[in-house]
C-alpha cells in the first residue's frame, strides 16, 4: 500500500473502519441493548459500581443514601466477608462523590468496619480512585506502546492545547482534566482515549476539537434538562 | 465476522458472532446454538467434562499457556465443605491485547455460558468475572447478559435443575495492571492491595478468601461450550499437537488492517502481518515485532517468518504470551517505544519486591538518559546488569517483563542505542 492510509473520521466509536460501518454507535457500544444502569444497580449480581467520575455528580454528596444505600447491601451480599466489598464500595463513593476523599476513605471504613489505615492504603494503590477533585471531563490518553506508534503524544498534546491546561490540572471552567494513561485494552483503535466512562477510539490529533466541543455540548444540554 | 475487518482465511469459532449486535441477548445467543453445551455439560457430569477439556488439548490464553484441564483437575474433588470459586480474569492490560474487551463486549453469553461449565466442573458455587475498571461498555454487557441468565435460572441457587447452586458476580477493578497476575488478582477481589502471592499454596489448594480456587482468562472460558459441543477430538483438529485450537491475534502497530483475528495456532506470522493485515502502513517497511505483547522478547524485520504457536515463538527468542502483535515500522525510534514499555512497567510495579520496584525506576531514568543523549556506554552496561538481576528474583514476573524489551532492543537494535551515547567517557568520581 503506496497511498496514505486514511484517518478515521468520525472518532466516538471504533466502528467506522472495515465490516463496521454498517452498525450504527449505539450497536456498538451495546447502548440500545444495555441502555442505562438504574441507581440501584439492577439485579444483586449485576450490581457492581464503577471507579468512573460522573460528569454530574457532588463532592458533598451524602454517601450510601437512598438507591445507593441499596446497592451497598446488594454489593455486600456478593462477597463472604466485609472486605471483599472495599474496592465495589470505594468504586461506589468515586460514583457519587466524583474523588475519593480522606473523609470519603473514613466514611467508608466505617460502614465497612475496617480499620481506616487499610482502607487509605488500598484506595492510593489503586489507580483510578481520585485522591482528589478533577474536571466534569477526565480525558485520559492511552500513551503507552501500540497507540504511542500512532501519534499518541500528539493527541495528548492537543488535548492539552485545546483545553488550556498542564497535564493533571483541570481547566478554569472546571470542566476538563488531561492525564496520560497506561494501555486501555484497545490498541487495535489508536488513539485510544478514555473520557469519564467513554472510550473514544482511533482519535487523531485532528479530532480533539470535535471531541472537546461534543462534550461541551453534553454538558450544556445535561444542565438546562434539570 | 472478525473485528473490525474479515478475512476469509480466517477460523472463525470464538469470534464468529463479533460484529452482531443481536447476539448479545438470551435470547439470541440460543438463537445461534447458545446453551446446549450447557444442558449437555450437565448431563456429562463434572469428570467427564474434565476429561474432554484435557482431551481437548486447551491452554489458557491468558500468557502462560497452561493446559486447562489439568488446572481444572487439580481442584480438591471431595471436599464439600469449603466452598470453591472460579475466578475469570478479565483484567485485560496488557499493552497489545484487547480480545478480553471484545469477547466480553459482542459475546458476554459466551464467556458467561464457559463459566457455568467449568464452575460446574470444578463445583465451584460462586464466579467472579473481575473486570478492570476502565471497561465500562464490556461491563454493562455482561452485567446484563449476568442478569438474564439469572432471570432464566441458568444461574442462581439450582442452575437448570441440577441441585448445583453457581452465582455469578461481576466485579470491577480499579486500574492496576498488576492485577491480572492470578494471586494479585486474589488479593485485589479480597479488598487488599493488588500485590502478587508467593505461591505454594498455589490457588487450588488456598486461594480466594482462603479457599479453592482456579483463575481462567476470559478467552479460555469462551472456548470451551465449543469443546463441549462439538468434542475434543474436533478442537484437536485445529492447530498443532501441542498447541491445539483457535486463538485471536490481536493486531496493532503499523498495520494497514488492525484488529482481532482469529486462526488456528501456528499461523504463520508473516503472513499474518502481510496477507491479513495488508502489510505496513504507508508503503513503509517492517523493523521489528513484539509477537505476544508488552512483555515479551522484540522479534527483528527478518525473524518473522515464524509458526504463531507456544513452541514455536518461544524457539524464536520469544514468547506467545496473548498474541497481541505489534508491529513497528521502519521510522520508530525503539529506544523511545522500549523506554515507554518501561515506563509503564515502573508505574504498574506493585513496590512488593526490591529488584523490581527499584529496578524499573532505575530502568525508566538510565532510559531517559540515553534518548536525551547524555548516557555513556556504560550505561547500557549498567540496563544489561540491571536486567539480569530482574529476572527470576521477584515473586511475579513483571519484573521479568519489564527486562525482557530492554534486553532483546539492545541485542537486536545496538546501533540505534549507539547513535544516541555520548562519545566521551564522562569522568566518573571516585572516592
Amino acid at each position: 500500500m503506496n497511498e496514505k492510509t486514511p484517518l478515521a473520521a468520525n472518532p466516538g466509536w471504533a466502528g467506522e473502519t472495515g465490516d463496521f460501518s454498517q452498525l450504527t454507535e449505539e450497536e456498538v457500544r451495546g447502548t440500545t441493548f444495555v441502555g442505562r444502569r438504574p441507581p440501584d444497580g439492577g439485579a444483586p449480581a449485576g450490581a457492581c459500581s464503577y471507579p468512573y467520575q460522573l460528569a454530574r455528580r457532588s463532592p458533598d454528596a451524602p454517601l450510601f443514601e437512598g438507591p445507593y444505600a441499596e446497592r451497598l447491601d446488594k454489593i455486600r451480599s456478593r462477597y463472604p466477608d466485609r472486605r471483599g466489598a472495599l474496592l465495589p464500595v470505594l468504586n461506589l463513593a468515586q460514583e457519587v462523590r466524583g474523588h475519593v476523599s480522606a473523609e470519603t476513605m473514613e466514611r467508608v471504613a466505617e460502614i465497612l468496619d475496617l480499620p481506616p489505615a487499610v482502607v487509605r492504603g488500598v484506595a492510593s494503590f489503586y489507580t483510578m480512585y481520585n485522591t482528589r477533585p478533577v474536571g466534569r471531563y477526565l480525558i485520559q490518553v492511552c500513551t503507552n506502546v501500540a497507540c504511542n506508534l500512532c501519534g499518541a503524544d500528539d493527541v495528548a498534546e492537543a488535548f492539552l492545547e485545546h483545553t488550556g491546561t498542564g497535564a493533571g490540572e483541570t481547566s478554569s471552567d472546571g470542566m476538563f482534566t488531561v492525564i496520560e494513561a497506561e494501555c486501555l485494552g484497545a490498541c487495535g483503535f489508536p488513539t485510544a482515549v478514555q473520557i469519564n466512562e467513554r472510550y473514544f477510539e482511533n482519535v487523531s490529533a485532528d479530532d480533539v476539537p470535535g471531541i472537546l466541543d461534543r462534550l461541551r455540548m453534553e454538558w450544556s444540554t445535561r444542565e438546562g434538562s434539570d | 465476522m472478525a473485528y473490525p475487518w474479515r478475512d476469509e482465511r480466517e477460523t472463525r469459532v470464538l469470534s464468529e458472532h463479533f460484529g452482531d449486535p443481536a447476539a448479545r441477548t438470551l435470547e439470541g445467543w440460543k438463537a445461534r446454538g447458545g446453551y446446549k453445551a450447557l444442558v449437555r455439560a450437565l448431563e456429562l457430569g463434572p469428570e467427564r467434562i474434565v476429561e474432554d477439556v484435557k482431551a481437548s488439548g486447551l491452554r489458557g490464553r491468558g500468557g502462560a499457556g497452561f493446559p486447562t484441564g489439568v488446572k481444572w483437575s487439580f481442584m480438591p474433588k471431595d471436599d464439600r465443605r469449603k466452598p470453591h470459586y472460579l475466578l475469570i480474569n478479565a483484567d485485560e492490560s496488557e499493552p497489545g491485547a484487547f480480545k478480553d474487551r471484545e469477547l466480553c463486549r459482542w459475546t458476554p453469553h459466551q464467556l458467561i455460558e464457559g463459566a457455568l461449565i467449568g464452575a460446574f466442573a470444578m463445583r465451584a458455587s460462586h464466579v467472579y468475572i473481575y473486570m478492570r475498571g476502565e471497561f465500562f461498555e464490556p461491563a454493562q454487557i455482561v452485567a446484563r447478559a449476568i442478569e438474564e441468565v439469572y432471570a432464566a435460572g441458568l444461574a442462581g441457587a439450582d442452575v437448570m435443575g441440577s441441585g448445583q447452586a453457581i452465582d455469578v458476580t461481576l466485579h470491577l477493578g480499579a486500574g492496576a495492571y498488576i492485577c491480572g497476575e492470578e494471586t494479585a488478582l486474589m488479593n485485589s477481589l479480597e479488598g487488599r492491595r493488588g500485590q502478587p502471592r508467593i505461591k505454594p499454596p498455589f490457588p487450588a489448594a488456598a486461594g480466594v478468601f482462603g479457599q479453592p480456587t482456579t483463575i481462567n482468562n476470559v478467552e479460555t472460558l469462551c472456548a470451551v461450550p465449543h469443546i463441549i459441543n462439538r468434542g475434543a477430538e474436533w478442537y484437536r483438529s485445529m492447530g498443532t499437537d501441542k498447541s491445539p485450537g483457535t486463538k485471536l491475534f490481536n493486531m496493532s502497530g503499523h498495520l494497514v488492517r488492525r484488529g482481532n483475528f482469529e486462526f488456528p495456532l501456528g499461523f504463520n506470522l508473516k503472513e499474518l502481518i502481510y496477507d491479513v493485515c495488508g502489510g505496513i502502513r504507508d508503503g513503509r517497511s517492517l523493523k521489528a515485532v513484539i509477537p505476544g505483547g508488552s512483555s515479551v522478547p522484540i522479534l527483528a524485520a527478518d525473524e518473522i517468518d515464524i509458526a504463531l504457536d507456544y513452541e514455536s515463538v518461544a524457539k524464536a527468542g520469544s514468547m506467545l504470551g496473548t498474541a497481541s502483535v505489534i508491529v513497528m515500522d521502519d521510522q520508530t525510534n525503539m529506544v523511545k517505544q522500549v523506554r515507554r514499555i518501561v515506563e509503564f512497567y515502573a508505574h504498574e510495579s506493585c513496590g512488593q519486591c526490591t529488584p523490581c520496584r527499584e529496578g524499573t525506576a532505575w530502568m525508566v531514568r538510565i532510559l531517559r538518559r540515553i534518548e536525551a543523549g547524555r548516557a555513556a556506554r556504560s550505561d547500557i552496561d549498567t540496563l544489561i546488569s540491571l536486567g539480569k538481576n530482574m529476572i527470576g528474583t521477584t515473586i511475579c514476573v513483571l519484573s521479568d517483563s519489564a527486562a525482557a524489551p530492554v534486553h532483546s532492543s539492545i541485542a537486536k537494535f545496538p546501533a540505534e542505542y549507539d547513535a544516541l551515547l555520548r562519545q566521551d567517557e564522562p569522568v566518573m568520581a571516585t572516592a
